[in-house]
């Protein structure tokens, strides 16, 4: 009897200690996105009040090739580092657990997710400077320098910098995962005659299958928000990097408060960043149905 | 899925993998050392070069320092105000941290002890956060900071990083919350206390490994979280360490390099998260896990 009182009581305790966060999430973070969808459909400088212009913005960023571009560079960075991160590390984890000073590894491997971003892209931009690391190599080795950062190239080692930053995380993620699985299994498979790629192909891969869903979903999400290593790596003194190497974060920041001469297109940028909300929106879903079928429960 | 006991069954794997080691296998091996070789590299030569004059990182990169030149750490955190970024930044660790579990704490707590349609919907709407990019609601929001005078205010700041934290916090809380045991709470009522009291001085005590992990992992957010930083922050004397970096970096750029100077700002962020990992790697790495595998 006592604890259905309490339960009562504790029941009456839920909307004070949940009213707090909610409050000040719904206000702070959910009612400014459905005001950043209005913006989307104004002419809004972020100063004085929204003007409707209806689908405008939109039939604008339709033809801007800034944007065409931004969009084409996220996508690729989702897409492209995503599956090449997603491959990696899988192949990481096939012989991490057998590598001597395995603290060490796992370290040296998960600490570029822990350090600022911005000092990653001054170490990046250390390493393929015309002066810098590289060449200097290449320079021992006998090659002529190699100008790495122009406009077109310098996006590149952008996508592979994010690799590098981003594969420890994965690897730990889906390391988890991966030491969910009970060896037996893996005995099962070995008497059964399975070679490496065949217990990672059927016994790794479909009991790990939530644990990459979860992680994919992860990176699409947080893909799309990547900003200060493109900043920070081909950005000049208060300038913003060059347009080909914008994402849509960069277009969100150039076309509002970024570089020398800030733009104040509120209601432009904010189209943008309903498309890139979209785009994610679309990706997870998509990724969720891929998923979802093979999952096995053990 | 649930329960990790990896430690007897990865020895028994690695058994069976020691015995078809083929040549891809130790190809692979060799990739992955280098990657963490190069990983480490990079650490070493950004805190080795904080020690060196600008002259040899250009001269000689990878020879050890040529002296200590201490001058590169003062450069950086007086002339490069690096120091004015430092204080900033910890500031707002620390009661970012603080502020986001206080909120998020009883809020997991209610949503893990309860089901039903309203509660389950409270928590996917919680996580739903998870998935907005920052970007759309940086817009409004910069709009109305500006309305209500706190654009360059650490105050201002402040309040968007507990709000931009909220949704992550409260769901890996709530997870945590729900793997804690109720017969504690039982035997609390039964003793006659309140469940108001059973939360503050059973409950919370209870759950303060999952509330350090849910600190340190907002801590480090915060730390390093430069875009909300570059859209709220304007003026120097509120720059935050990541804006503090980026702003000597790129004066450096423009008006010649004290690479010296800039290694030693570089190191000033790096190695305290360096120590972190090294005092409370596991904790975090589990914090991270944890969401990704419920």
């Amino acid at each position: 009897m006592a604890t259905s009182a309490f339960a009562r009581k504790r029941r009456q305790l839920t909307i004070p200690y949940v009213i707090g966060a909610l409050v000040l999430y719904t206000a702070l973070f959910i009612a400014p996105s459905a005001y950043s969808v209005y913006a989307s459909l104004t002419d809004w400088n972020g100063i004085d009040s929204p003007r409707w212009v209806g689908l405008r913005n939109y039939v604008t960023l339709w033809s801007d090739p800034v944007f065409q571009r931004s969009i084409l560079n996220t996508a690729t960075i989702t897409l492209g580092v995503g599956v090449t991160l997603f491959v990696l590390s899988f192949v990481v984890i096939l012989v991490i657990r057998e590598l001597r000073f395995a603290r060490f590894v796992r370290g040296a491997l998960f600490l570029p997710h822990l350090v600022s971003t911005i000092v990653l892209a001054i170490f990046w931009g250390a390493l393929f400077r015309y002066d810098g690391l590289v060449n200097g190599l290449l320079d021992v080795l006998g090659v002529g320098p190699v100008t790495w950062m122009g406009p077109d190239s310098a996006f590149a080692l952008v996508l592979l910098g994010l690799v590098w930053i981003h594969l420890g995380y994965y690897v730990t993620i889906l390391l988890a995962g991966v030491d969910a699985i009970p060896a037996h299994f893996y005995e099962a498979a070995f008497l059964d005659g399975a070679g490496p790629w065949q217990r990672f192909r059927h016994v790794t891969l479909p009991l790990a299958w939530d644990v990459v869903g979860v992680a994919a979903i992860l990176w699409t999400i947080s893909s799309v928000k990547i900003f200060e290593f493109i900043l920070a790596f081909s950005g000049g003194q208060g300038a913003l990097p060059h347009v080909n190497q914008w994402n849509t974060a960069l277009f969100v920041y150039g076309k509002t408060l970024g570089g020398t001469a800030a733009a104040f297109t509120f209601g432009y940028a904010a189209a943008g960043a309903v498309v890139t909300l979209a785009f994610v929106a679309v990706l997870v879903i998509v990724v969720r149905r891929l998923m979802r079928r093979e999952s096995i429960q053990f | 899925m649930r329960y990790a006991r990896p430690a007897p069954r990865t020895l028994r794997r690695s058994a069976i993998s020691r015995l078809d080691r083929s040549p891809l296998h130790r190809l692979v091996t060799v990739g992955v050392w280098a990657v963490v070789l190069f990983s480490a590299a990079a650490l070493a030569f950004i805190v080795l070069s904080a020690f060196k004059s600008s002259a040899a990182i250009v001269a000689a990169p990878w020879a050890p320092p040529d002296g200590l030149h201490l001058e590169n750490w003062r450069t950086a955190w007086v002339d490069g105000n690096l120091g004015r970024g430092f204080g900033n930044s910890a500031l707002l660790v620390a009661t970012v941290a603080l502020a986001t579990v206080a909120i998020a704490a009883p809020a997991s707590y209610a949503l893990a002890r309860r089901s039903g349609w309203a509660v389950n919907a409270t928590v996917v709407y919680f996580v739903l956060g998870l998935g907005i990019p920052m970007q759309i609601i940086v817009l409004p929001l910069y709009a109305l900071m500006l309305r209500l005078g706190l654009i360059s205010t650490l105050s201002g700041l402040f309040v968007m990083y507990v709000v931009v934290n909220l949704p992550f916090t409260v769901f890996l809380l709530t997870g945590f919350f729900g793997s804690l045991p109720s017969e504690l709470e039982d035997a609390a009522a039964l003793d006659g206390l309140s469940p108001n009291r059973t939360f503050w001085s059973i409950m919370l005590p209870l759950a303060r490994g999952g509330l350090t992990t849910a600190m340190l992992l907002t801590g480090v957010n915060v730390w390093n979280e430069t875009f909300l930083a570059l859209m709220f922050i304007q003026t120097g004397d509120r720059y935050t360490l990541p804006l503090s970096i980026l702003n000597y970096y790129q004066q450096q750029q423009y008006s010649g390099s004290d690479y010296g100077a800039l290694f030693a700002a570089a190191a000033i962020s790096v190695l305290p998260m360096v120590g972190l990992y090294a005092w409370c790697g596991r904790r975090l790495t589990i914090g991270i896990t944890s969401g990704a595998l419920k």
